[in-house]
């Protein structure tokens, strides 16, 4: 492998990892309160609302029914007016911030929703406002289940960041299309492939650990 | 001015357009430094009731007046002032899993807005005074049942409140640890002045700590008092019911082997203080020269008294029956009849 292709390589890796965690990140930024919204105004919930829960519950489903690719291709005109431009790794942030946040949503409020009911109304009994059950009982009581979701939308994330190289999204997803699949360069398609395992094997690794040494249950 | 008055409380659900009444017009008063028992089958309607004293379940219809304060007319944010004077424990503890002792124990005074500092201080003070000292940084998944439930009494006290509400607090833990459970919550009764509610379904629960109970059937209170004169004079077919069951709540051995006896008659005594050192049954049975078969058994403490019950098959005759019956009754016992 010469010098250049190696560079090629390495600047793909940045790219992807780059896209990943500032998509995740952002996807969290909506995901989040979208998701404690909807544990929410459940009608199990602290503060039931049929009306709010159902519109962004359908919302969500709307936009989590839609495919990655297509919705690639839907937001151009939105990429543009946001970016500046429609290819390129900031650009494909959009699209995969778009995407992510609805699924990120659906796993903070699956997280939230296994809180044990009990600790809630102990904290109810005391006096807390729904508030403080939020950020002092919801948040910090479900903390493990969120980091294994968040380990798991990472690799979701990482999968589609993948996606967006067949539209010039850059990283290693658009590497391994450019040269492996356009220029029939096997060996090229074969080491994205490795390195894009091996990045997940990382995320995967460092989620649970940090999972596992927060949780205080066992 | 009663510490808890209920009056003419209803609570009823909506399930599928189905109304569910699980309380009709229940009126309690429980006074300043009661240890007051709830008692009733699973299903009674108990539950639903000390959600109401503070006002997690809203009721259908009906006061909850605590200290003087009518609940229903507070607004959300004076209800939750009052909640934090209205202590609750559960069953299942609810501590937090993933916040050690004392920081669980601290939770109520962080609400409140204390400094975290005086609130771990406090934190540890109260775990003193619930005999866990040393399990300042275990986490609830390292404690045993019966120290969860010390760590949520402690939590329970850390905002000085002037009621305890006890939910099942003792239906998770075996006998033993009940008794410790139930000897700490007396302790702080006593020496905190604390005004405590009991609910439970084990009648041994209520003869060991409370002063008074309200038996609740089917969302009806159906019986109401001194626990010491329905222990000995149960009226209503819920208390005899619960009385008569095993000490500990499960109605094992004691009704089939009543059923598969076809002679004799079975009464129920009752020792009171001036009999119950007295061997009496055995005299008795010198006495009338007729075998007795003692089907159930149990002398225990109630509220200082020495008391205890048994249940006798009495020999069929008649004549040597009411005989017996007559005798016991000299000797200051309670007799009744036992009816399946």
């Amino acid at each position: 492998m010469n010098s250049q292709t190696f560079h090629l390589l390495m600047n793909g890796l940045w790219e992807t990892v780059y896209m990943t965690l500032v998509s995740t990140l952002l996807g969290y930024l909506i995901g989040l309160p979208v998701g404690i919204l909807l544990t929410v105004t459940d009608k199990e919930g602290i503060h039931p609302n049929a009306f709010v829960y159902r519109i962004v519950d359908v919302i969500i489903n709307i936009m989590r029914s839609i495919p990655f690719l297509i919705l690639l291709i839907l937001l151009i005109p939105f990429t543009r007016f946001l970016v500046g431009k429609s290819y390129g790794t900031t650009a494909t942030i959009v699209p995969l911030v778009v995407s992510a946040a609805p699924y990120i949503a659906r796993m903070v409020e699956s997280s939230l929703k296994e809180v044990d009911s009990g600790v809630i109304e102990a904290a109810r009994s005391m006096g807390a406002s729904n508030w403080t059950i939020v950020f002092h009982v919801l948040l910090v009581e479900a903390k493990t289940s969120l980091i294994v979701g968040a380990t798991i939308t990472l690799g979701t994330i990482l999968g589609y960041s993948a996606m967006a190289g067949t539209v010039a999204g850059g990283g290693l997803g658009d590497i391994a299309i450019q040269y492996g699949y356009y220029r029939w360069k096997t060996d090229i398609m074969l080491i994205t492939v490795a390195l894009l395992v091996i990045l997940f094997q990382i995320f995967q690794m460092i989620g649970m650990k940090i999972a596992s040494v927060l949780d205080h249950r066992k | 001015m009663s510490e808890i008055e209920v009056r003419h409380l209803s609570k009823s659900f909506t399930q599928k357009d189905l109304k569910v009444d699980a309380l009709s017009d229940i009126n309690i008063n429980i006074e300043k430094g009661d240890i007051y028992g709830i008692i009733g089958m699973s299903g009674a309607g108990k539950s639903t009731l000390v959600r109401c004293l503070n006002y997690l379940e809203r009721p259908t219809d009906g006061q909850v007046i605590v200290r003087g304060q009518e609940l229903g007319s507070l607004s959300e944010k004076e209800l939750r002032q009052a909640r934090m004077k209205i202590a609750m424990i559960f069953q299942s503890f609810n501590l937090l899993q993933q916040k050690n002792t004392v920081d669980n124990i601290s939770f109520p005074l962080k609400i409140q807005g204390f400094p975290m500092k005086e609130a771990r201080t406090k934190a540890k003070e109260l775990l003193q005074t619930v005999g866990l000292a040393d399990k300042a940084k275990s986490y609830p998944s390292q404690l045993s049942g019966g120290q969860q439930q010390r760590v949520a009494i402690a939590r329970a006290l850390a905002c000085d409140p002037d009621i305890l509400l006890c939910d099942e607090a003792t239906s998770a833990l075996d006998p033993q640890t009940t008794d410790q459970i139930l000897e700490l919550i007396k302790q702080i009764n006593e020496t905190m002045g604390i005004t405590v509610v009991i609910i439970t379904h084990q009648m041994a629960v209520i003869q060991k700590v409370c002063n008074r109970v309200a038996i609740i059937e089917n969302g009806h209170l159906v019986e109401e008092g001194k626990v010491i004169d329905i222990f000995s004079h149960p009226k209503s077919r819920a208390a005899k019911e619960l009385i008569l069951r095993d000490i500990h709540g499960e109605p094992h051995g004691l009704m089939d082997p009543i059923d598969e006896i076809t002679e004799g008659k079975k009464i129920r005594i009752v020792f009171t203080a001036n009999s119950a050192f007295e061997p009496v049954v055995s005299n008795m049975i010198l006495k009338f020269g007729q075998p007795v078969n003692i089907l159930k058994a149990n002398t225990r403490n109630v509220g200082g008294v020495a008391k205890g019950d048994m249940i006798l098959q009495l020999p069929a005759d008649r004549e040597t029956r009411l005989q017996m019956e007559d005798y016991l009754r000299e000797r200051g016992l309670d007799v009744e009849e036992v009816t399946d």
